[in-house]
């Protein structure tokens, strides 16, 4: 989601039609309702294609579909045609796997697919756009997967060196950095970052969650509340702010307020086991130990590993699992 | 390091304290290293989580001793304190030659003849010694019907008089079931990888085993009671560190077990010879997202002054320190960001403690680091197998200000530590810390100089209740402020504290009052007791 907003947004600023622009905005806002209406509303000849993309990302692919195809065919300029395509891929496999969710060669096949695209694709780009702020970004994001934080961290200050205005550099080196160490400074060094990104977009919600996390931590508890408020209103839908809103009110001894707030968050997302979680905390700290033993019930069935995992695993690995 | 130092010198405001610890032991005779598998690289699990210290005085000369625990391939160590800090072996005169995976150790006079006994946990069969009248250590193990019938991987250990009927009775953590012929080779499947590198295996993936709890029976002997006390009924925990504590303030004992990858567990006393777990709804669990941590050490103190025991507890790196913070009756609320500790991911914790370092009435806390695994330092980063301690001041009103950096050379140190335990060698009433470093010679961290504020150092004496007062608890007001302890068994990572609890008074040179629970259920109050000194007070009969 945070990836297609983020492509939306960079073709932001070639936009001429009013409804476009706002549907894109709602859409990043994560107003998904109101971008539908505003692309509806548009008369530019590529709001369609706008609206299918939307509908792709939040679980339309049906309705997409052909628009998607007639667009990457040869209806839309070159930019909107990429996204149409990467958009109509994602389609595709996921109304595969939704068609057949059990279907352990649909499941191979997709992810051979994944990974063959990946490697052609880091591949075509090594070799096509060397020096490229691109290629620093993927390589920051293979070392990241390695848990190789510093190295990536270095490819992600090169990026932003060859491409300033790029978007989502500085969140993934903030991030980055966060994940190498939380010290001081490292702390004040990421939050820089996301600060640095929310000056390129100040839409950006998960930006302005992490200042708001950081600032908590750095002990400016107000402060921080505030942005994590901002990124809920950002993204009314954006779970870990809302919990973390709640929260707020739970240390605030606001209890009516926090369990509504995290009711909420566990609607939005009934198997997010620290919604669940901080809202056993609220109930119990409000006095119903009755509704917190009812939430503690749901975390402990989230919790439980599933039955197997891990001797299945090692069968399939060769390995002999030790005698429990 | 020179500019990480300069940076920590900076966060430390010109209020703060400035302890200056230095590194005592090779001037006081601890120069043995002691053995902890593998020094570059650790093939299995066994090789990183061991092991304890203990701080005792074992023939009452008002002189605390030292105890280390080893590894495979050395022998555990006695060191009788001669006093003007310098210690002396004395392993094989008393008795305690030994050998084999030695993780933790607890302290408490069992047979309540007046001298401290030890009890050692081990992977393999653990051992009771008692303590003959500060002369030898007799290993009386099988006589007190402690052999186990098969491996267990022991860890964490405490004596507690659960049913208050005067005798200690024993608790002891089980980490998991470890066969070095079962376990996978350092790579083999993915619980064996740690950043892209090869490591050993687990806990993830090896077998779970349950926590033991022995009653102490009339003549010496202990029954396990684990099953009819419902210890053993939590399954799925890799149980470490062991604190006991009165957390909801009914009288009685309750056992607090940091668990690594799995919840940790609180099991409260039910006062009918059971105890129920409720870790995760009294809030102990798990961290503030709920998810479990990699709990190690553990320790309690009332950080915050409102008469309510709150637990820390040692994480795993990437994990932020754990700060409970208990809001009355044993409901503990995650305090750890609101107290200001959330800033050192990089280092995995183990041994750890609250103490009054500047004697101003608020508990400090001390916590030392190492990586488990030796291999990390091929990866470069920030993240490392050798640490230095880190070193919270209690600023009060509920905050801890991070002065590692600016607290004497000791801390800076690198080593990779494992249990650490606090007490006063020396009886200046300025706390030092022994600290067990893997495959080194421990640490022994004294300050150069003792500041202006004054203190007092209580040793219980229980003549109803267990002799060695464990679990008796302790209201000191002094100034108008209330300060409260338990004395307890085991705690931080494997290791033994001192059996005297010790309180900073600030300013004041006298506590008012000090009001003491026994664990038989009497109450004593003092009054108007001189501080500066060591004060003994045995329960009346």
């Amino acid at each position: 989601m945070r990836a297609i907003s983020v492509l939306l947004l960079c073709a932001l600023p070639a936009l001429a039609d009013d409804a476009l622009r706002r549907g894109i905005e709602a859409f990043r806002a994560g107003r998904h309702a109101e971008a539908r209406s505003y692309f509806q509303q548009s008369e530019d000849r590529e709001a369609p294609v706008f609206l299918a993309l939307v509908q792709a990302a939040t679980g339309g692919c049906a309705q997409a579909v052909p628009r998607l195809a007639a667009a990457f065919a040869d209806a839309a300029g070159p930019e909107l045609r990429r996204l149409a395509g990467e958009a109509l891929l994602s389609c595709v496999e996921s109304n595969l796997k939704a068609d057949y969710p059990s279907d352990a060669d649909v499941l191979y096949q997709s992810a051979r697919a994944h990974l063959r695209a990946w490697n052609e694709a880091v591949y075509q780009m090594f070799q096509k756009t060397p020096a490229s702020y691109r290629v620093n970004q993927i390589s920051g994001e293979i070392l990241e997967i390695q848990g190789k934080y510093h190295e990536a961290a270095a490819e992600y200050r090169k990026a932003i060196e060859k491409n300033p205005r790029a978007l989502d550099l500085h969140f993934r080196l903030g991030r980055v950095i966060l994940i190498d160490a939380q010290g001081p400074v490292a702390l004040e060094n990421a939050r820089r970052e996301f600060e640095g990104e929310l000056a390129l977009n100040s839409g950006d919600a998960a930006a302005e969650y992490e200042v708001g996390q950081i600032l908590i931590a750095q002990g400016k508890r107000d402060a921080g509340v505030s942005r994590l408020e901002r990124a809920w209103a950002l993204r009314p839908d954006f779970v870990e702010a809302l919990v973390a809103v709640g929260r707020a009110r739970l240390e605030n001894k606001e209890y009516p307020d926090a369990i509504s707030l995290l009711n909420r968050a566990v609607k939005l997302q009934p198997r997010n086991e620290t919604a669940h979680y901080s809202l056993m905390m609220a109930y119990r700290n409000s006095g119903d130990l009755e509704a917190a033993k009812r939430e503690k019930a749901v975390l402990d069935e989230l919790q439980k590993p599933p039955e197997g995992e891990f001797t299945e695993f090692l069968k399939k690995l060769g390995e002999k699992p030790p005698k429990q | 390091m020179r500019a990480l130092a300069a940076i920590a010198l900076l966060l430390v405001s010109a209020a703060q304290p400035r302890p200056d610890f230095r590194n005592i032991a090779a001037k006081a005779g601890l120069r043995r290293p002691f053995p902890n598998g593998g020094a570059n690289a650790k093939q299995f699990i066994i090789e990183t989580t061991g092991s304890g210290v203990a701080l005792l005085d074992y023939d009452n000369d008002g002189l605390l001793d030292i105890f280390v625990v080893s590894g495979k391939g050395g022998s555990n160590r006695l060191y009788h304190n001669d006093g003007h800090d310098h210690f002396t072996d004395v392993t094989e005169g008393l008795g305690l030659t030994s050998e084999g995976w030695g993780q933790g150790v607890c302290a408490g006079d069992y047979d309540n003849d007046g001298y401290t006994d030890l009890f050692v946990t081990y992977w393999g069969q653990n051992r009771l010694y008692r303590n003959a009248g500060g002369k030898h250590f007799e290993d009386v193990t099988a006589a007190a019907h402690l052999t186990e019938d098969r491996v267990r991987y022991n860890t964490g250990c405490a004596f507690l008089d659960y049913d208050n009927d005067g005798r200690l009775d024993l608790f002891v953590a089980n980490y998991l079931q470890f066969d070095p012929k079962t376990t996978p080779e350092p790579g083999a499947n993915p619980y064996c990888w740690y950043r892209g590198i090869a490591v050993n295996c687990g806990p993830r993936g090896l077998p779970f085993d349950r926590n033991i709890l022995y009653h102490a029976n009339a003549g010496g002997t202990f029954t396990d009671v684990s099953e009819h006390s419902k210890i053993a009924e939590p399954s799925g925990h890799y149980a470490l560190g062991v604190l006991t504590g009165d957390f909801n303030g009914d009288g009685r004992p309750d056992i607090y077990v940091a668990c690594d990858q799995t919840p940790s567990l609180l099991y409260i006393n039910q006062g009918d010879g059971t105890f129920a777990e409720e870790a995760v709804l009294r809030g102990v669990a798990y961290d503030a997202d709920g998810r479990s941590m990699s709990g190690m050490g553990v320790t309690a103190a009332d950080y915050d002054g409102d008469g309510w025991l709150d637990i820390f507890r040692s994480n795993f790196s990437d994990e932020r320190e754990t700060l409970y913070r208990n809001r009355g009756k044993g409901e503990f609320d995650d305090a750890t960001v609101a107290a200001g500790l959330a800033h050192n991911t990089r280092y995995v914790g183990w041994g750890c403690g609250f103490f009054d370092f500047d004697n101003d009435g608020w508990k400090d806390l001390l916590l030392v680091n190492g990586h488990a695994f030796p291999e990390v330092d091929r990866l470069g980063g920030a993240v490392r197998y050798k640490n230095p301690m880190i070193l919270y001041h209690n600023a009060g009103k509920g905050r801890f200000d991070d002065v590692s950096g600016a607290a004497g050379p000791a801390l800076l140190e690198l080593h990779s530590s494992r249990g650490a335990a606090f007490g006063d060698i020396d009886n200046d009433g300025a706390i030092e810390i022994l600290v067990n470093n893997q495959n080194e010679s421990p640490s022994l961290l004294k300050q150069s100089a003792s500041g202006s504020n004054h203190w007092i150092m209580l040793q219980l004496t229980g003549a109803k209740s267990n002799r060695s007062a464990l679990g008796a608890r302790v209201r000191l007001t002094a100034s108008g402020r209330s300060q409260v302890d338990e004395v307890r068994s085991g705690g931080g990572y494997l290791s033994q504290n001192d059996l005297r609890l010790h309180f900073g008074l600030g300013a004041s040179r006298e506590a008012d009052q000090i009001e003491i629970e026994w664990p038989s259920g009497a109450r004593q109050k003092l009054a108007h007791v001189k501080a500066d000194r060591v004060v003994s007070i045995r329960e009346n009969p």
